[in-house]
């Protein structure tokens, strides 16, 4: 126990000591009151913009932690949604249907991973070339799914439905408890917290130190005795099974999926949060995902047509200004300097060390 | 030299190894004894670096065999050939910058605790060197020379039986070549088997007692230090180029 509480605090993440962890328990003891101030609509939007939380902090630790940039992490997400709509739709008279149907999406998402990603890493694919797979993976799925309208489309009972995509999707159900609203809230606050925390013990473990190794220098990982095939494989399937667990929490969330939860837009999204936080923070990736899934809803929900193209032109700005991302920058320290220099009012920029 | 074959290392057989038109290894014979200190020497291209990329699986040759502890390992990529007894050093600095001193230590520790490797060799260079005083410090603020002798520590971590050393010393002073070329003596008293790339002969003359030329790819003599410097064709092709450029 003190062993994980001591790498719960290690230094691979913004944020150490204790008033650190007090600003974070004052925080989670807000989320957890806020639904007796909110209306039940106002839990479930605030859970939204939650819930694509795991697929960023799985993004953050395969690109920002281990240097390797997957631009389909919205396959995965959909492979778990899809999967569990199938399943629980199909087990709809069993009492744990829906628990069941949660684990096998998971499952899914995971094993695919799993087998793509051997093909993918232990085939030596070049770095630059993993994105692309990855991204022709989720459209690949997309464009599938797309086509499945029609009756002779269906497993079981459920209908994939062609680009109206799945509906009806069972929520939930574990005992008496069904995850909706309040409860829904709940349980997403409890996924997200529990993700985060496990993440930061994990990569401040010897593991983590193992894959910021293989980021660094991939050659002389291998020559300290690590397979770093496998230690990419690794990431790669804990960073799916994470995105898996936000599509989970996104059927939930609409009791529905269409193929364009796996298209170009939502394939760039994840990207886009985990850059504009910052890519080598769990934390500022956590941050950001909430603040641009709140911007984006809350604009395009007010009818503005150009939510992608504001979230975009950010993440343009943020590459001129803060290219570590907004948060780590603010954290490091690093933004001021750069503005001031960028407007040639201070010394030139320094050479940012070592990279 | 007739010795037990129990007590052999490492052991290449004829190793070969061509790149388009280039032959950087041409049938290399090569036999490391344990608590034994060889240095190669050899001009550029003579095929060094290509010799350690073979023994240790960055690269896989042609055609020969390599044997670690008597067991075929040619096969074996190179991460397994580490867990199996080799540690070995790139002739540029390769410790992981952005981490701290311990850090890199830490990396280099294999997974699961405790095991058969043992670390004594670890231990005995980690006190020697004095790296406890800077274990916080990021690698990429120590002097030039600590870093050399952090990267040592980090190849002996798992425990190794031999070590494969790339140049250890370049860039250090002549102090510093000749403490390190001192601790590097010491482990191999203590039963390492160590391979050194060195330019420098004076830490040659130091620490070794076999040295193997290379040239052209393949082992152009090898013998007591004392006697193969004192070849004519060895100097020829090496040792005189050495004094023209210093000279």
């Amino acid at each position: 126990m003190r062993r994980l509480l001591h790498l719960l605090n290690g230094p691979h993440d913004l944020g150490r000591g204790p008033v650190f962890w007090s600003g974070m328990a004052l925080l989670g003891a807000a989320f957890l009151a806020y639904p007796t101030v909110a209306s039940s609509f106002g839990a479930t939007n605030t859970a939204y913009y939650l819930l694509n939380i795991p697929m960023a902090l799985g993004l953050s630790l395969l690109w920002g932690y281990g240097g390797v940039l997957s631009f389909g992490q919205v396959a995965f997400y959909g492979i778990a949604g899809y999967t569990y709509g199938i399943v629980a739709g199909n087990l709809t008279d069993v009492a744990w249907g829906t628990p069941v149907a949660a684990l096998v999406a998971l499952l899914m998402a995971g094993l695919s991973a799993a087998a793509f990603g051997y093909f993918v890493f232990y085939g030596r694919v070049a770095a630059w070339i993993v994105p692309i797979l990855t991204l022709v993976l989720a459209l690949l799925l997309s464009t599938f799914l797309g086509l499945t309208a029609g009756y002779q489309w269906r497993v079981g009972t459920v209908q994939l439905g062609g680009y109206n995509g799945m509906t009806g999707i069972p929520s939930l159900q574990i005992g008496g408890i069904s995850f909706q609203d309040y409860a829904f809230f709940y349980l997403v606050v409890a996924v997200v917290a529990f993700c985060y925390v496990a993440l930061r013990i994990w990569l401040n473990a010897h593991r983590g130190q193992v894959l910021m190794a293989t980021r660094e220098d991939m050659l002389r990982t291998e020559l300290l005795g690590y397979d770093v095939r496998l230690e990419q494989l690794r990431a790669f399937v804990l960073a799916s099974l994470l995105a898996g667990v936000s599509g989970l929490l996104y059927v939930q969330w609409g009791n529905y999926i269409t193929p364009s939860a796996m298209g170009l837009q939502q394939a760039a999204l994840p990207v886009i949060w985990v850059a504009v936080g910052g890519r080598d923070s769990l934390l500022a990736a956590a941050i950001a995902t909430f603040l641009l899934n709140q911007l984006t809803y809350v604009l395009s929900s007010s009818g503005n047509q150009s939510a992608l193209v504001i979230v975009g032109g950010l993440l343009v700005a943020v590459m001129m200004f803060s290219p570590d991302g907004i948060i780590v920058g603010l954290a490091r320290g690093r933004w001021l300097s750069t503005l001031r220099g960028w407007r040639g009012t201070a010394r030139p920029r320094e050479a940012t060390n070592g990279q | 030299m007739v010795s037990d074959a129990a007590d052999t290392i490492l052991r290449a057989e004829g190793l070969s190894k061509r790149f388009g038109g280039v032959i950087a290894a041409d049938g290399i014979h090569f036999r490391l004894q344990r608590g034994e200190m060889r240095c190669v020497v050899g001009p550029n291209g003579a095929g060094k670096s290509t010799f350690f990329a073979l023994l240790c699986g960055i690269l896989r040759p042609d055609s020969g065999r390599v044997f670690l502890k008597g067991k075929d390992v040619t096969d074996l990529p190179a991460f397994q050939r580490v867990r199996m007894g080799i540690g070995l050093t790139f002739q540029t600095n390769r410790a992981f910058h952005a981490l701290t001193v311990a850090e890199n230590l830490e990396t280099a520790r294999r997974a699961s605790a405790g095991g058969a490797g043992d670390d004594a060799h670890f231990r005995a260079a980690y006190a020697a060197f004095e790296l406890a005083a800077c274990s916080n410090l990021p690698a990429r603020e120590l002097p030039h020379h600590q870093l050399q002798w952090l990267e040592i520590c980090m190849a002996l971590r798992r425990g190794p039986d031999a070590l494969l050393l790339d140049e250890p010393t370049a860039g250090m002073s002549p102090g510093e070549t000749m403490f390190t070329a001192d601790v590097l003596k010491t482990l191999s008293r203590d039963g390492l088997a160590l391979i050194v790339v060195e330019h420098d002969v004076a830490f040659v003359r130091k620490v070794a007692e076999t040295l193997t030329v290379l040239h052209q790819g393949a082992v152009f003599a090898e013998g007591p230090v004392e006697s193969v410097t004192a070849r004519e064709d060895v100097r020829e092709i090496y040792l005189g180029r050495v004094r023209e450029a210093a000279g």
